[in-house]
């Protein structure tokens, strides 16, 4: 008849102790949770709301106007919006794709290197923590139709006859920014691969090379597959950037010439901080958004199911 | 893989050849700097220049004042690297080690959180700055920061947490340590890498953001460095020696700090994502 109480008291104990543990958990997770909050949470239900709104901006501060979906309608109707939507997600998807792609191609013929890897590392690791805005004034300088390197380079090499004004043409703009973008960044995606390439047990390979797989079966059946949960890292990452792009062509471009660079975030801002429209604006915000939330889920769902496809 | 010569020295091809194209860029930006004006517009350009000067570094703290961007940069990148680590480090604990309810869905907020682009806050914290008075502060920088760099720093650090044996705390526990002498005396030493790993994160995020630098901290004396490099102005041409003089600057701090934790930068990325 003793253990039956002091049971039910060490379990009532156990239930206390485990209450002091979660009630200090919280107190923990607060300070966090108010700074999240107060920058993120409310500004982005503040965002919802002001698109549905017409905002001025007076000499005592702020002044909203209800006008429901009114600000949408203006840019369901601007070709303007619609031509920044059609870049942003054109630079993205084909920005993300060619680092994928030559990040994977790049990652694998390395794997196998012994040597130079810390030195490699670092040289990696560095267009990575570089200010976008010093690379966007590094290749500015390079393209230069003046006195640009990449014109002599060309030249002395025959690939050109004359000069060329990179940024002065849409389609040459475009591709070159996207250089610009794939130089930065491509490293990034090839270190995020090869680390998720060492981590594959070489039993694996030894497997694959006794049943007689050829290189191409092994990529496709052993590599790639246990490579997907890097590769979804590395794409969700690179096109979470890409779809909010504003450095690059603020300095590089200008979103110019004529509008041929501006992305979402260029157009955002130019419409809040330009021509202080902040209703529409906000409604680009909250576009934007929902656009970034899109992609994610399509790339996810579609990188599942691919990946399933070849397995089964 | 079984691995043959022909594949190794492939191997090393590939990667001198991309070694190569990452670092040729850098090398004209650095070469620039150090060129007189009249040999940065010549054309054809010399690859390797011909007169060496130290005008543009003289320029860029004199007369463009980049003294004063490297005070702010520093300042906002060290503050926000403080508060980060504190709270995360935090955070981290109770989701890893605590009994707090709704583990799963805070993770999930944090991720869904931390893809969240700028653009979708920056008007209503603008209107909120503006109202409290804090544009052209380094608050409005530094608020901000911590609160885009936590949820990360969270996923990080929560991983490291989760790796250090649980029997610690409940040893800890039994010797009637509290929760937060637990945390601090036993778990934040054994998580060093992680902490590290997320204090550059945070440092390098800090160090190059602009949209936000641009927008709250318009003011010259209030800028950060990549918001003074966009905005750089020459009267009739684009002062590129001055501009590459201070980018070259802004790099050192960075590259120190990837030579000396870049292995666990590697690890933090892939631990930071990959496991949770």
């Amino acid at each position: 008849m003793q253990t039956v109480p002091a049971q039910s008291a060490s379990i009532a104990r156990r239930q206390s102790l485990e209450k002091t543990d979660r009630n200090a958990g919280y107190r923990m997770l607060l300070p966090a949770a108010i700074v999240i909050a107060a920058v993120t949470l409310f500004p982005i239900v503040y965002s919802i709301f002001m698109s549905l709104n017409n905002i001025s901006l007076t000499t005592n501060g702020f002044t909203e106007q209800f006008v429901g979906l009114a600000n949408y309608g203006i840019l369901v109707k601007s070709g303007e919006f619609w031509h920044s939507v059609w870049f942003t997600v054109y630079y993205a998807v084909v920005t993300v794709l060619v680092e994928l792609v030559l990040g994977m191609l790049i990652a694998l013929a390395i794997n196998n290197v012994e040597r130079l890897k810390n030195v490699s590392l670092v040289i990696m690791l560095i267009p990575w923590s570089l200010i976008t805005v010093v690379s966007a004034q590094m290749w500015d300088y390079i393209y230069n139709g003046v006195y640009g390197v990449l014109n002599y380079l060309l030249q002395a090499l025959h690939v050109i006859g004359a000069p060329v004004t990179w940024l002065g043409s849409p389609t040459s703009a475009v591709i070159a920014m996207m250089v610009a973008d794939i130089w930065k960044t491509t490293p990034f995606v090839v270190i995020i691969l090869l680390s998720g390439l060492q981590m594959i047990s070489q039993e694996y390979y030894e497997a694959a090379y006794i049943d007689g797989a050829n290189r191409w079966q092994t990529f496709w059946n052993v590599t790639f597959p246990l490579l997907r949960g890097s590769i979804a890292l590395a794409g969700l990452f690179r096109i979470l950037q890409a779809f909010g792009v504003f450095d690059l062509p603020f300095v590089l471009t200008s979103g110019g010439p004529g509008t041929a660079t501006e992305s979402l975030a260029m157009l955002g801002e130019q419409v809040l901080f330009g021509r202080l429209h902040f209703g529409t604006g906000s409604a680009i915000a909250v576009s934007t958004v929902i656009l970034v939330l899109a992609v994610c889920l399509v790339f996810l769902s579609a990188f599942k199911s691919m990946v399933k496809g070849e397995t089964a | 893989m079984i691995q043959t010569k022909t594949q190794r020295v492939i191997g090393y091809v590939v990667l001198i050849l991309f070694l190569v194209a990452i670092i040729l860029p850098f090398y004209w930006m650095v070469v620039t700097s150090f060129k007189p004006n009249t040999d940065i517009t010549a054309y054809p350009p010399s690859l390797v220049p011909k007169h060496w000067t130290l005008i543009h570094y003289a320029t860029a703290f004199g007369h463009f004042s980049f003294g004063m961007y490297i005070r702010n940069s520093v300042i906002v990148a060290v503050s926000t690297t403080f508060f980060v680590l504190l709270f995360a480090s935090m955070a981290g604990f109770a989701i890893a080690r605590l009994p707090i309810r709704a583990k799963t869905p805070m993770l999930i907020a944090l991720l869904i959180i931390s893809v969240f682009p700028p653009i979708a806050v920056i008007t209503p914290l603008y209107m909120l700055l503006r109202t409290i008075g804090w544009l052209n502060s380094y608050q409005a920088l530094i608020v901000p920061y911590t609160a885009f760099n936590l949820p990360f720093a969270i996923w990080i650090l929560r991983n490291y947490f989760l790796q250090v044996p649980g029997a610690l705390f409940e040893a800890a526990k039994i010797d009637g340590a509290t929760v937060f002498q637990t945390f601090y005396r036993i778990f934040v030493p054994l998580t060093k890498p992680g902490l590290f790993a997320a204090a550059v994160f945070t440092f390098v995020a800090a160090w190059t953001e602009f949209f936000m630098a641009l927008v709250f901290n318009s003011a010259n004396q209030m800028r950060t460095i990549p918001v003074g490099i966009a905005l750089f102005s020459g009267q009739f041409n684009v002062p590129y020696g001055e501009i590459f003089a201070g980018s070259v600057i802004s790099i050192v701090p960075i590259v120190i700090l990837v030579v000396i934790f870049r292995k666990w930068i590697v690890s933090g990325l892939t631990s930071g994502a990959v496991k949770g």
